[in-house]
This record gives C-alpha cells, sequence and structure tokens, in this order.
C-alpha cells in the first residue's frame, strides 16, 4: 500500500511537471461595446486659400454617427500632425485616443486627399489611401475616406459615401403643402430637390445600381409610378392605371418593378418588367396586399397582407408560388425592408399601441424592437447592413432618425424646415 | 464523556484517524489519476473552465469541455475541490480499501460508518501492534508530507486562479469589439508580462480570420498595459504562470 502511494505521488508529480510546461490560457468571452476612440486631426490644405470644405469635420461625422466611434474633441488634441514624421504617440496615448487620423487634402484641378491612421496603442501605421475627385464632390471624397476607416476598423464596409432619399413637405396654412422629394448625403447634408409638387409625392425607391429612382407622384391629380435617371432627370412614367399605384420596388437585377396596383379590384402585387412593361399579377387575394420588398437573392418578396384578419408580413416564393407568413409576434406588423445579407428584416410592429421599428431575424425567427418612440415608420436599411432609417415624430414634426441594428445607437438627422418622412437609404453608390 | 449524548466513536483514535486520512487521500489520488487520464487528449480545457466559472458564467464549463486544447495544469485546480467528488468513485474502487486495518472495508463513507463496526480492528489483528503502529506511523508520515505538497499547490492555485479572474476582468473592460464580431470567432493571444505586471507584448498567435476582432483584442491588452496586482505573486509563480500566457477571445454574449 505505500508503495502504492508512492506510485501514485510520483505519477502526480510527472503530470504536474508535465502539466507546467503547457501556457496558462485565459478565456475572455465578454465585452463592452464601448465606442472606440479616434482622433481625427484636421487634414492640411495644401491649396490657394482656404479648404473648401472641412474634410475632417466630416469624416469625424460620420465616425461619431456610426456609434462605434467617438471622436476627439479638437480642442483636446495636443498637436496637429499632418505627416507621419510629426505624429509623437505620446500625445495621443495621454488624451486616450485608440486610433488617430491624419491627412493632407490638395487641390490641383482635381481634389486629392491623402490619410494616414495610426494605431496609439500599438504605435504602428495602421493604413494609408487617398481619394481623388472633382472638388464639388469634396465631402463624398471625406465620405469615402470615413467609409475605408471604417471598413478597417470594425471588418464591416463603412456606407457614409451613400445618399438618402426622402420627401419632406412644407405645409401651406390654408393652401397646398409642398411636397419635395430630396436627395441628400447619408449625413443629411447637401440636400437636393429632384422634385417638387403640390400635390404628394409618396414611396422613393432606389434602383440596386444607384443611378435611378422611383416614386408614386399625384401630380396628375391620380397616383402614378414613375422613375427617373438620377444624373440626367430624364424621367419616364410606368403606370397610370385606375385605382392604386404604389410601392415600387427594383428587383435585384434592376429589370423587374414589384408593385402594388388595385385595377382588378382590390391592392394585388403585380411585377412589371421594365423592358417591355409586361405585368404579371403575384397575388390575388381578397385582403389587401401591399408593401413588397425584395429578398436580396430575388427569389422571393416579402409582403404585407391583412389577409390573416391583421397586417403581417408574408413571404412569396416567385418560382413555388408559395405564400408563408413570416410574423406572428403582435398584432400588426408591415413595411418590411430586407438587409443585404438577407437576415434581418426591419419592420413596423405595433407594441402597446405604438409603432416601433423592429428587426425580424429570419433565422431565429426572433423579433428585435430597436425603438421605443410612438410614430416610428418606413424603415429603410443602411447597404452595409449596420443602421435602420427610419421616419418618426419628434417636438410635433416629422422628422428622420436612424437606429442600429442592434438598437445600441441612435441619432436624429439634422433637423430642417417642414415634416420629413419616407426615407430610402440607397445601395453602394459606384465611383 | 458520560455527560455527553452523543456516542463517541469507540474505536481507538490512532486508528481512525490515520483510516480516514488514508481513505481521503486514497479517493484523491485516484480522482486525480482518473481526471488526467481521461484529461489527456483534451487537455487545454480542463483548466480554463475553472476559472471562468468561478467568477464569470456558469454557461462556459459546459461548452468549454468539448473543446481540444493543450491543457496547463489541470491536476492543481482541481486539488482544492475534489473532496466531494471523491467519495462518490470510491466506493467502486476496490483498492481504496483501508490498508492497515483489513476489516471496516466495507463503504467508502468516512465519519458514519466507524461506529456501528468498531469492533473487528481489535479482534483481527494479525501483526502485533508494535508493528501496526509503526506502519500507521510512517505511513501517517507519508501522508502528511503528501497533504502538505497538496496544500501549498492548492493555496498557491487559488491565489493563480484569483489573479486569473483579475486579468479577466481588468481585459473584459477594456475589449470594444466591432460590429462585426460574432459569437464563433476566437483569437488567441500570447501576453508576456514582467514581474511588475507590465505587459511587454501582445502577439495574435491565433487569428480569428476577422482583422478588425483580432486588433479589439489586441488593443483590449494594450488598453489594461499592466496587472500591478500580479506583483503580489511569488517569484515561482510568477514565472511558472504569468511570465507568458494566452488570452483566448471568444465573445458569448453577442446577438448573433
Amino acid at each position: 500500500m505505500k508503495h502504492t502511494i508512492r506510485v501514485f505521488a510520483g505519477a502526480l508529480l510527472l503530470l504536474l511537471a508535465w502539466g507546467a510546461r503547457a501556457e496558462l490560457a485565459i478565456e475572455i468571452t465578454q465585452g463592452v461595446d464601448n465606442p472606440t476612440p479616434i482622433a481625427v486631426v484636421p487634414f492640411a490644405w495644401q491649396g490657394a486659400g482656404t479648404a473648401p470644405e472641412d474634410v475632417a469635420a466630416v469624416i469625424d461625422g460620420d465616425l461619431a454617427r456610426s456609434g462605434q466611434f467617438s471622436p476627439v474633441s479638437r480642442s483636446d488634441m495636443l498637436g496637429r500632425p499632418s505627416s507621419e514624421a510629426e505624429v509623437f504617440y505620446r500625445d495621443w496615448r495621454a488624451i486616450n485616443s485608440d486610433y488617430l487620423l491624419i491627412g493632407r487634402v490638395s487641390s490641383a484641378g482635381a481634389m486629392r486627399i491623402e490619410y494616414e491612421l495610426f494605431d496609439v496603442l500599438r504605435q504602428t501605421k495602421v493604413f494609408s489611401g487617398f481619394e481623388e475627385g472633382p472638388a464639388s464632390e469634396a465631402r463624398m471624397l471625406a465620405h469615402r475616406v470615413a467609409d475605408a476607416v471604417y471598413e478597417k476598423l470594425t471588418g464591416i464596409p463603412g456606407a457614409f459615401a451613400t445618399r438618402l432619399l426622402y420627401i419632406s413637405v412644407q405645409r401651406v396654412p390654408g393652401g397646398k403643402d409642398y411636397f419635395r422629394l430630396t436627395l441628400s448625403d447619408s449625413d443629411g447634408a447637401r440636400p437636393i430637390v429632384l422634385l417638387e409638387s403640390r400635390e404628394p409625392v409618396l414611396g422613393p425607391t432606389w434602383s440596386p445600381d444607384g443611378k435611378q429612382i422611383a416614386y408614386v407622384s399625384f401630380e396628375t391629380n391620380r397616383p402614378a409610378i414613375y422613375r427617373q435617371v438620377l444624373a440626367t432627370g430624364e424621367r419616364e412614367q410606368l403606370t397610370n392605371f385606375k385605382g392604386l399605384n404604389s410601392s415600387p420596388s427594383w428587383s435585384p437585377d434592376g429589370n423587374t418593378m414589384a408593385m402594388v396596383l388595385s385595377k382588378d379590384g382590390n391592392p394585388d402585387i403585380y411585377l412589371m418588367d421594365l423592358a417591355s412593361k409586361r405585368l404579371t399579377r403575384v397575388t390575388d387575394h381578397y385582403a389587401i396586399d401591399t408593401e413588397p420588398a425584395w429578398m436580396p437573392d430575388g427569389r422571393s418578396l416579402l409582403f404585407t397582407s391583412d389577409r390573416g384578419g391583421k397586417p403581417q408580413i408574408y413571404r412569396y416564393d416567385l418560382r413555388s408560388r408559395d405564400v408563408s407568413r413570416l410574423t406572428f409576434e403582435g398584432t400588426y406588423n408591415a413595411r418590411a425592408r430586407v438587409a443585404q445579407d438577407g437576415r434581418n428584416v426591419a419592420l413596423v410592429h405595433q407594441q402597446n399601441r405604438q409603432y416601433h421599428i423592429a428587426l425580424l431575424d429570419l433565422v431565429t425567427n426572433r423579433m428585435h424592437v430597436l425603438t421605443s418612440t410612438e410614430l416610428d415608420e418606413s424603415p429603410s436599411i443602411a447597404p452595409n447592413g449596420s443602421m435602420v432609417l427610419y421616419a418618426t415624430k419628434y417636438a410635433e414634426r416629422g422628422i428622420l432618425a436612424a437606429v442600429s441594428v442592434d438598437g445600441g445607437v441612435k441619432f436624429r438627422l439634422p433637423a430642417r424646415e417642414g415634416d420629413v418622412r419616407e426615407p430610402a437609404w440607397s445601395p453602394y453608390i459606384p465611383r | 464523556m458520560n455527560t455527553s449524548i452523543y456516542a463517541k466513536p469507540i474505536m481507538p483514535r490512532i486508528v481512525v484517524r490515520p483510516l480516514l486520512v488514508t481513505l481521503f487521500l486514497h479517493a484523491l489520488m485516484l480522482w486525480l489519476l482518473t481526471v488526467n487520464f481521461s484529461d489527456s487528449q483534451s487537455e487545454v480545457v480542463k483548466m480554463k473552465p475553472a476559472p471562468v466559472v468561478i467568477n464569470a458564467r456558469l454557461v462556459d464549463a459546459s461548452e468549454l469541455q468539448p473543446k481540444p486544447k493543450p491543457a496547463p495544469k489541470p491536476q492543481p485546480k482541481p486539488a482544492p475541490k475534489p473532496a466531494p467528488k471523491p467519495k462518490v468513485e470510491a466506493p467502486p474502487e476496490p483498492k481504496p480499501a483501508p490498508k492497515p486495518a483489513p476489516k471496516p472495508a466495507p463503504k467508502p463513507a468516512p465519519k458514519p460508518e466507524p461506529k456501528p463496526e468498531p469492533k473487528p480492528e481489535p479482534a483481527t489483528p494479525r501483526m502485533t501492534p508494535q508493528e501496526l503502529a509503526a506502519l500507521a506511523r510512517a505511513e501517517l508520515n507519508d501522508q502528511l508530507l503528501a497533504e502538505e505538497a497538496a496544500r501549498a499547490t492548492a493555496a498557491a492555485d487559488e491565489m493563480a486562479a484569483s489573479f486569473v479572474a483579475l486579468i479577466q476582468q481588468t481585459v473584459v473592460g477594456y475589449w470594444s469589439r466591432p460590429p462585426s464580431a460574432r459569437n464563433d470567432m476566437q483569437a488567441e493571444l500570447q501576453i508576456q508580462l514582467i514581474p511588475t505586471g507590465e505587459v511587454v507584448s501582445v502577439q495574435v498567435v491565433k487569428s480569428s480570420g476577422n482583422a478588425a476582432f483580432d486588433r479589439s483584442a489586441v488593443n483590449a491588452v494594450q488598453k489594461a498595459g499592466a496587472f500591478p496586482e500580479l506583483q503580489k505573486l511569488p517569484n515561482a509563480e510568477f514565472e511558472r504562470q504569468f511570465r507568458r500566457f494566452r488570452l483566448i477571445f471568444r465573445p458569448e454574449d453577442l446577438r448573433y
């Protein structure tokens, strides 16, 4: 017995010795989703006069709005480096900035923005790059820099160099309101009115290549669907049927437009081949079928229908022609928009008699309510799937707001005159 | 003695104590050995759950188990806790039967049992009392030594565990995950410290495949910068465990 113990003890010692050689491994399974501090130093202007645009401020704003970054205030910066040689890491470590973005802007004919991103903690350059384009597009170039930095640091492509479409309504007491179809940068800056009408304009939407838009206009005193080429302003009336003509939605291949028509009775979903203008009826139901939205693979459509008694989201499979119901939570789910990953669906969800923006995860079938304001509507997902833009009411006015898909980040777009509604976030815009 | 309501065990102390100690130690050894054997294929795993479970979330334990990884020092940790478990394993084992005293063999249960079957011992001795005593003494000695050693490792290990927890907490507090982080991602870093607790090097030894995720992990350690509390560790312990160790970043609380 004694012997046995010795053997055991010996074995134990051996094992200990053997074990000691392996390295201690500690697991980290949680984290804080704090925004990452980044210092965006004002870019050096290397042209005549003053810079036409504060490029760094645009980048700074983009990164801050994403909620993933907390830009360092300029007044806290201990230096204004614009080249690598001028970077002293300790200055940035001292103000707890994890990253440092510096750059130079020059303009000799075209505008050129050169930038460098540094990792302050590791004291290394992460990457550098440049953007070039007409000086009139300075903001777009800045958004592209923000996209590159965002992608490098988050692993997700940025969606700052995109545009927004929305309808603004200017109330005219005692008269007819003005409806303006407006195009702006993703941060709401540089609004351009594409169409002004004293009759309602609704449902703006983008072509998948971001070069054309479609919308419903009542300018002929009845609703009609139009499409318009952004670059030339050239437009075409697609429908002029009796009754409802609404909710245009471009197919992912750009060849087909889904829409809602009531020409054959009550509202149903139709597809129009854009080349031949031939119509195909998709749904034929005595209930109201509306708000079609394409799945990114183009094989099925989501739509809102009250065929079950209350508005809910259904999916129509274009091949099998099967219709399946997707939402079961709550008594009102409408206006679905599908993210590019085909997994997240943003929709309007009613809860406690309030209308919120929610995200339906098609994989887990879980619904996540993202907003807590009362009258949220018209969700539109950023092309990178990170944010949902929507319309809501704030201080008695219609405004645009955005929420991140995890619900953690929210912001309102700068308020402007009138009511703003029906935002549509563009796809990625080719250079 | 007579006033006590509770009858004291009649078994002579000199036999009972060593007997119990023996039973316990054997069970412990057996347990340790079986644990080690079953562990030999999935080494690292065993130890990881320990620290995590203690201060973080119990969920982790089950999930960690299956993962194969080079286990640093499984044995130490178990040491302190085995107490309860051995009991379970002891019964089936034939060996643990007390060597000096042939009889009581019965079940494992240490305390309660002795009372009922005290007599057999005195009745059955085959060795002379002197022999028996000498044997018992020798054995007791061995056991005490072993116990002492085990206790020392256990203490050192408990201490190490608390520093592991500290490192975890600190790093968690600085880890800001990028939005592209997913629950199935895993990055493994190798950290080097100096005895002041300062981080002198951080290297990605196994990438998650997502550069932003890896960077967030490295930055979490860089931001932590130092774990000055480690200065309290005995030098040997620092060298053994913390001079160089690995940090595995594997989010479990994300939505996806």
